[in-house]
C-alpha cells in the first residue's frame, strides 16, 4: 500500500478547476518533485494532502486514512510534516519555543526531551546559535531552515513542501537546499513543489509533471531530464523557459 | 485665609470626595469586570467559522455601538420598569448599563484582535497537527492578547470617564458629588478642577500602561 494515493481528486475554486480527476500514489521513500507552470494545482494538491483545503471529488488516502474524514486530519498532519513558500514561524516563541510548543502539547514529551531534540535539529539546520533568537532577528533563509526543522520535530513520515525557497534571495535558497539535500541523503521522504531545477535533478528521484490540473508527466528524475523533456514539446518549452 | 476657607469646604467634604472615588471605581471595575468577560465571549463567538452563529452577538454589539451610553443608562434604569416591570436600584442599573456598553466595544476589539493575525499562522498550527481549538489556545490567542491588551486598557479608560454618566440617576459618584459641592461652595473652577485631578490620577498611570505595553508587546510578521 502506498503511503500517499491520490485518488481522481477534483478540486475547483469557483469556476477555475485546479486539479482534475487527478490520481498518483506516493511511496515513503526518496524525494519527489512537483514541477509545472504556476497555476496547475501544485501548491493546491500539497495543501489537499494536508486537509488544508477540501477536495470536492475523489479521495485522498494518507496511511489508510481518508482526508474527508474530519476525525482523520491530526494523524495526516502529525504523518505529513509541511513546510509553507512563506515562512510562518510562531512571532510570539523564540526558535527553541517554535520547535518545542507542539511536540510538548501534541507528542506529550517532556519539556527536557523536546530541546534535547531541538537542538539536535538546530544542528542539522546549522543554526544552534539562534535558539533563543526571535522570528526577526532571523534571515528568510534562517527562518525557513527553523520551519523545516520544526516540521521534522513532529517526527513525520513525510515532509510536504511548497516552493520553500520561492520567496528567497539566491544565496538563502543555497542554504535551505543544502539542508533538503542532506534530509534527503538521510533518506527523509519529501514531496516538494520547486522550480529549483538543480535541486530537481540533483536530489529527485522522481518528478511528476503538472499540467492544467493533470499529471502530464510522472517519470524518474533521470528519465525526466533525458528523454522525456526530448519527447514532450510542453515539457521542453516549460524547461527552456525557466532556463533549464 | 486657609484653603478650606476659600474653597467653603470642610473635613468632611474631603471624605466625600474619597467616598465618591470610591463609588466611581467600584462602579467602573464592576462593570469592566462582567463588560470584559461577557464580550470575551461576544467576541469569540463572532469569530467563528459558522456564519450565523458569528452573527448573533451583532444583535447586541450593534444596537450598543451605535447609542449615546446615557441612553441605554435611561432605557435600563426609566424604560425597564416600564416594558417589563423590573425596577432597578441605580446602582445595578448603571453596573448593567456600562457592563453591557463594555461587553459590546471588548466584543469588537476581541474580533477585531483575532481576525488580524494571519491567516498562515492558522495553517502553520494546523499542519503540525493542532486542532482548530489547540491552534487557537497556543498560537492565535497568544498573538491577539498582545493586539488586545493595549486597546483594551483604552477602553477602560474611556469607560472609567463615561461612569461619570450615572450621576445622571442619581449615583454620589465623583461627578455628582461635584455637582452637589459647586452648587453649595459657589466655586466650580475649584471643585470642578479637583474632580478633574482625581479623575486624572486615575487614568493616567492606566494611559502610560497602555503605550509602554503596547511598545512591549509589538511584534512583525
Amino acid at each position: 500500500m502506498s503511503m500517499i494515493e491520490v485518488k481522481n481528486v477534483t478540486k475547483s475554486f469557483g469556476d477555475l478547476t485546479v486539479l482534475k480527476d487527478f490520481s498518483v500514489d506516493f511511496n515513503q521513500e526518496g524525494v519527489t518533485v512537483l514541477l509545472g507552470p504556476s497555476g496547475t494545482g501544485k501548491s493546491t494538491l500539497l495543501r489537499c494532502i494536508n486537509g488544508l483545503e477540501t477536495i470536492d471529488g475523489g479521495d485522498i488516502i494518507v496511511n489508510g486514512l481518508s482526508v474527508k474524514e474530519k476525525k482523520n486530519l491530526r494523524q495526516i498532519r502529525l504523518d505529513c510534516g509541511m513546510v509553507f513558500q512563506r515562512t510562518v514561524l510562531f512571532p510570539h516563541l523564540n526558535v527553541m519555543q517554535n520547535l518545542t510548543m507542539s511536540p510538548i502539547k501534541l507528542l506529550k514529551m517532556n519539556k527536557k526531551e523536546a530541546e534535547e531534540k531541538a537542538v539536535l535539529y538546530l544542528k542539522k539546520v546549522g543554526l544552534e546559535s539562534k535558539a533563543k533568537a526571535m522570528h526577526n532577528e532571523l534571515s528568510g533563509g534562517e527562518q525557513q531552515r527553523i520551519a523545516i526543522a520544526r516540521a521534522l520535530m513532529m517526527n513525520p513520515k513525510a515532509l510536504l513542501l511548497d516552493e520553500v525557497t520561492s520567496a528567497l534571495d539566491p544565496e538563502m535558497t543555497s542554504e535551505v537546499l543544502k539542508i533538503l539535500e542532506t534530509l534527503a541523503q538521510e533518506g527523509v521522504c519529501m514531496l516538494c513543489v520547486t522550480h529549483e531545477m538543480q535541486f530537481a535533478k540533483h536530489v529527485a528521484s522522481r518528478i511528476i509533471f503538472m499540467d492544467k490540473g493533470i499529471a502530464a508527466a510522472d517519470e524518474t528524475a533521470e528519465n525526466f531530464f533525458s528523454v522525456v523533456r526530448k519527447e514532450n514539446e510542453r515539457i521542453a518549452k516549460f524547461l527552456q523557459f525557466i532556463g533549464e | 485665609m486657609s484653603f478650606y476657607d476659600y474653597a467653603n469646604l470642610t473635613g468632611n467634604d474631603a471624605m466625600q470626595y474619597l467616598r465618591a472615588a470610591g463609588v466611581t471605581l467600584y462602579i467602573t471595575l464592576m462593570s469592566l469586570l462582567i463588560g470584559t468577560i461577557l464580550g470575551v465571549v461576544l467576541g469569540l463567538i463572532r469569530c467563528s467559522k459558522n456564519k450565523v452563529i458569528s452573527i448573533l452577538p451583532l444583535i447586541l454589539i450593534e444596537p450598543l455601538r451605535n447609542s449615546p451610553l446615557v441612553t441605554q443608562l435611561f432605557l435600563i434604569f426609566y424604560g425597564l420598569p416600564i416594558i417589563g416591570g423590573i425596577m432597578l436600584d441605580p446602582f445595578p442599573a448603571a453596573i448593567l448599563a456600562l457592563s453591557l456598553n463594555t461587553a459590546a466595544f471588548m466584543a469588537v476589539l476581541v474580533h477585531n484582535s483575532v481576525s488580524a493575525i494571519p491567516q498562515g499562522q492558522w495553517e502553520a498550527g494546523l499542519a503540525l497537527g493542532h486542532s482548530r481549538g489547540s491552534t487557537f489556545i497556543h498560537v492565535i490567542s497568544r498573538q491577539a492578547l498582545r493586539l488586545l491588551v493595549p486597546q483594551a486598557i483604552t477602553l477602560y479608560i474611556s469607560q472609567l470617564q463615561c461612569s461619570s454618566l450615572v450621576a445622571l440617576i442619581g449615583i454620589m459618584d465623583l461627578t455628582k458629588l461635584g455637582q452637589n459641592l459647586a452648587l453649595r461652595t459657589l466655586k466650580p473652577f475649584l471643585i470642578y478642577g479637583i474632580v478633574f485631578l482625581i479623575y486624572y490620577v486615575i487614568s493616567s498611570p492606566l494611559s502610560r500602561l497602555a503605550k509602554s505595553l503596547e511598545k512591549k508587546l509589538s511584534f512583525h510578521y
